[in-house]
């Protein structure tokens, strides 16, 4: 026997020992409190078991519209803070990557003054990008962009992460994909609409005065004016890209710093809007939900309806007694995602830091479904950015069940035909054979199963399509092995020689396969990135069993070279 | 098997390049006039699969999306008569594709009552995923070739890198004309395909080469084209068995693998038959006609 055969073998008994304790759990059910060591279980594709499968396109536009609108305000602050007179000037969302505001100083004298200043304390956030007379205009600065991008995506995740851990779903695996996107995948998930319904409002809080110095006539004029010029509600539109065509289209009408919002009552069975009434409310926001310590669903006791409590956190509520305390008897609007919920006037000074938002009046189900909801999204965080679902697969789950019949009877059938075939031709070695590529889909799960990556439909694809490379390595070796029988080699010699010959031949075939593999892993996304893994995976499994295994069995087999015949 | 028999397949390197080409030309034309079929991943917009426990006729579907103004634009039945089981493409370029998606099931719960029915598979994919989703399919295809190639000229010839390479877009190129003659789903699978394709066409090259490059170190005397067609006969039994096991088990799983892979496994099934035979006629001998051809350019 050949050096080390020992060793070899030995090493080969303990993967095997190991993988086979892998798989243990995904074939046999198990019970929660048995002590076997190994619980985790193969991951299963959503093509396999159904379930939700989302790419979520992160909208950064209106973050940096609302960074720069802040920024503004801030700027301002800081002059008059400085003794240097301004006004907050209009902003510029023409390019809508990079949005200008400008600052309109009282005095031009004061313009060096002011943008010393502003250097000194905002060179990070803000970018001058022009200046004339008393106008001072600025834009975000380049790595403060891709700061809020960065922190934008990942909150975002963590967020939706909240999310679907509230909605109690096992393993759902949420990643980021390139700087602009989210994929989200909820296995098993059976209530589809709901979980898509959660993950995609984004549920941004703001809390806005309204300006009620003009008149509601005014606005329903203005609306009237914006009707006219052919601006409408298409369906299918985002709101709120209609809300903003509708802001920028009577900018020269509106109050500065002020834009129109909604507050629209929507059947939920038709999805129509029955009701829209237009508030004028405050462009920007002194408070917004990135504030909030917590959102529950309470009753109101006098009109048994449920309402929506809120709760701040330190320096939200101080913010909140602040403005509360300056703006008394102004009405402050409850801004869900550009929409208003409520405005309730404000009475006097609120300490303490709570804050209720109340819902419309309506079947009292129907409202505590719609409060539980809210306070969910509210709770579990707003989302900093909006979303776009640009791709949204779901697979209900019978058809994963039969897929995985049919797949499995189909690979079944296929292999007892490819295994016997080898046996007949090979004889005994053909069992090796056999053998051997058992051994290669037995590793190649238990290594799916350690690395956790996921089994689905193309997944098994690629498994077949390894398991086909294995016997052709085995095929390359028995040929070669025959080959140098004929030609009057001793079995141990042409077992040697079959080997040795044959090893180019498998590698330099596998390592090609594999390079097309690392592309689709590369540039392939979801199913495709499936088929990469188990194909990569089965690369290496192979050409251990179907070279290095087979080797260890046939030295076994071919003993000392005493042997005349071989079985082949 | 034996190896014993000595056929000169060098010699119908010519007869078969013609025939190969005329298949190549002939799904370059068809790319371009008649088009591929793709699939929801590529083209955006919604795809639908659903199965009714009762009978519903496919005209009867077609009238029921009519009148409820469902953008459809293809409706296909799977499988056969009893199981009643459809594959709806709704339009991708009018208003939310959501909305959309969700109307089907208002218009079939109307109809038939809720739990008459269950969705299978809702695909929805945005415009812009769709552009991307088909870039970076075919960048993956296009690295993957690249990268072969370059494999392949560093551990072998270059001489042999232009064969491989040649058979292998040959059998990508036929292998599409093949979706778009039978109008057959291009989807992110079949790319999956493609690409399991290269990696098995290539493996029977590379094993092949290796034989050409074992003979040209241990008979030097021999001509190019002796020493390819002694290649390919040695290796022949090899090449018969391993094809034949590999077409079977693609065989079966086209067969009987069910609905979902079953796109795939018809790729996977030509892409077998034409791998083979782009190595022994296409890849293989391809190297004998570079080869003559820089020498001649030398002389």
């Amino acid at each position: 026997m050949a050096k080390g055969w020992w060793v070899r073998f030995s090493v080969l008994a303990i993967f095997v020992i190991a993988s086979v304790m892998a798989v243990t759990p995904t074939f046999f059910n198990l019970k929660q409190e048995s002590s076997f060591p190994v619980k985790s279980k193969i991951n299963l594709g959503l093509d396999l078991q159904g379930g939700l499968y989302m790419v979520l396109g992160i909208d950064f536009n209106k973050v940096y519209r609302d960074e720069i609108v802040g920024y503004a305000r801030k700027a301002q602050a800081t002059l008059k803070d400085v003794g240097i007179d301004s006004t907050i000037g209009t902003l510029d969302a023409s390019d809508v990557s990079d949005p200008k505001h400008t600052i309109i100083l009282t005095k031009e004298s004061d313009r060096e003054a002011a943008k010393d200043k502003l250097r000194e304390f905002y060179n990070y956030p803000l970018r001058l990008t022009q200046d004339e007379g008393v106008t001072l205009q600025y834009g975000l600065g380049r790595d403060f962009i891709r700061e809020i991008e960065d922190t934008a995506l990942s909150k975002s995740i963590e967020v939706i992460r909240n999310r679907i851990d509230e909605f109690g779903v096992t393993e759902p695996e949420i990643v980021s994909q390139g700087r602009d996107r989210i994929v989200v995948q909820l296995p098993g998930v059976k209530d589809i609409s709901r979980a898509k319904d959660l993950i995609g409002r984004t549920a941004k809080l703001e809390f806005k005065f309204v300006n009620d110095e003009i008149p509601l006539a005014t606005l329903n004029e203005w609306l009237d004016k914006v009707k006219k010029a052919g601006i409408e509600y298409k369906k299918g539109e985002r709101w709120s890209d209609y809300v903003r065509a509708i802001n920028t289209h009577l900018v020269s009408d509106l109050p500065k710093g002020f834009e129109i919002a909604f507050s629209k009552t929507v059947n939920k069975n038709t999805n129509v809007v029955t009701n829209l009434e237009p508030y004028l409310v405050e462009a920007g926001s002194s408070l917004t939900g990135e504030e909030l310590q917590e959102a529950t669903v309470r009753i109101d006791q006098q009109q048994n309806r449920p309402y929506v409590g809120l709760e701040f956190k330190p320096q939200g509520a101080k913010i909140f007694e602040e403005i509360t305390g300056a703006n008394t008897g102004k009405r402050l609007a409850i801004v869900l995602d550009g929409n208003v919920y409520s405005a309730p006037v404000v009475q006097g000074r609120i300490a303490g830091g709570s804050a209720q938002i109340t819902l419309g009046a309506g079947d009292y189900n129907a409202t505590m479904m719609e409060a539980r909801d809210l306070a969910l999204v509210l709770r579990a965080g707003a989302l900093p950015v909006e979303l776009v679902f640009e791709e949204q697969r779901v697979v209900g789950p019978s058809l994963g069940a039969d897929a995985i019949d049919k797949a499995q009877m189909a690979a079944l059938v296929g292999s007892f035909l490819v295994l016997s075939f080898m046996c007949f031709y090979y004889k005994l070695s053909g069992v090796i054979a056999t053998v051997t590529i058992v051994l290669n889909v037995l590793f190649t799960l238990s290594c799916l199963i350690l690395v956790g990556a996921t089994l689905s439909l193309p997944g098994i694809a690629g498994i077949a399509l390894t398991v086909g490379m294995a016997v052709d390595g085995n095929i390359l070796i028995y040929e070669r092995i025959r080959e140098e029988m004929r030609a009057g080699m001793t079995p141990f010699e042409a077992v040697r020689t079959g080997f040795e010959k044959a090893f180019w031949a498998i590698a330099d075939a596998n390592i090609t396969t594999a390079l097309a593999g690392i592309c689709l892993l590369n540039f392939g996304t979801g199913p495709v990135r499936g088929f990469a893994v188990t194909l990569l995976i089965g690369i290496c499994t192979t050409v251990y069993t179907s070279y290095f295994v087979s080797k260890v069995l046939f030295e076994k087999y071919v003993g000392d070279g005493s042997k005349k015949t071989l079985s082949i | 098997m034996t190896t014993s028999r000595n056929v000169n397949y060098v010699g119908m390197f010519k007869v078969a390049g013609l025939l190969s080409l005329i298949l190549v030309i002939g799904s370059f034309i068809m790319f371009f006039t008649k088009g591929l079929n793709y699939g929801v991943d590529f083209r955006g917009g919604v795809e639908i699969q659903v199965k009714f426990n009762q009978k519903v006729e496919l005209s009867e579907l077609r009238e029921i999306m009519k009148v409820g103004q469902v953008p459809l634009s293809q409706l296909q039945s799977i499988g056969d008569d009893s199981s009643n089981e459809f594959l709806l493409k709704l339009e991708s370029d009018k208003g939310d594709l959501n909305a959309v998606s969700n109307q089907v099931n208002t218009v079939l719960t109307g109809k038939y009552g809720e739990g008459k029915f269950e969705i299978l598979k809702n695909d929805i994919v945005g415009p812009k995923a769709g552009a991307e989703l088909r870039t970076s399919a075919f960048k993956a295809l296009m690295w993957a070739i690249l990268a072969i190639m370059i494999y392949l000229a560093l551990r072998f010839d270059y001489k042999f890198a232009p064969g491989a390479i040649a058979a292998l877009i040959h059998d990508v190129t036929i292998i599409i004309g093949a979706f778009i003659l039978t109008q057959k789903e291009f989807s992110l699978q079949i790319v999956a395909a493609l690409l399991a394709i290269i990696g098995y066409s290539v493996n029977d090259t590379v094993v092949i080469y290796d034989r050409v490059r074992e003979i040209e170190t241990m008979h030097p005397h021999l001509s190019t084209v002796e020493t390819i067609n002694r290649a390919l006969n040695e290796t022949m039994s090899r090449t018969i068995i391993t094809s034949l096991t590999v077409l079977g088990v693609s065989v079966v799983m086209l067969v009987w693998g069910g609905s979902v892979i079953h796109d795939f496994f018809f790729a996977m099934t030509i892409g077998v038959i034409l791998g083979v035979y782009s190595t022994i006629f296409i890849a293989i001998p391809m190297t004998a006609f570079y080869e003559k051809m820089t020498s001649k350019k030398a002389a």
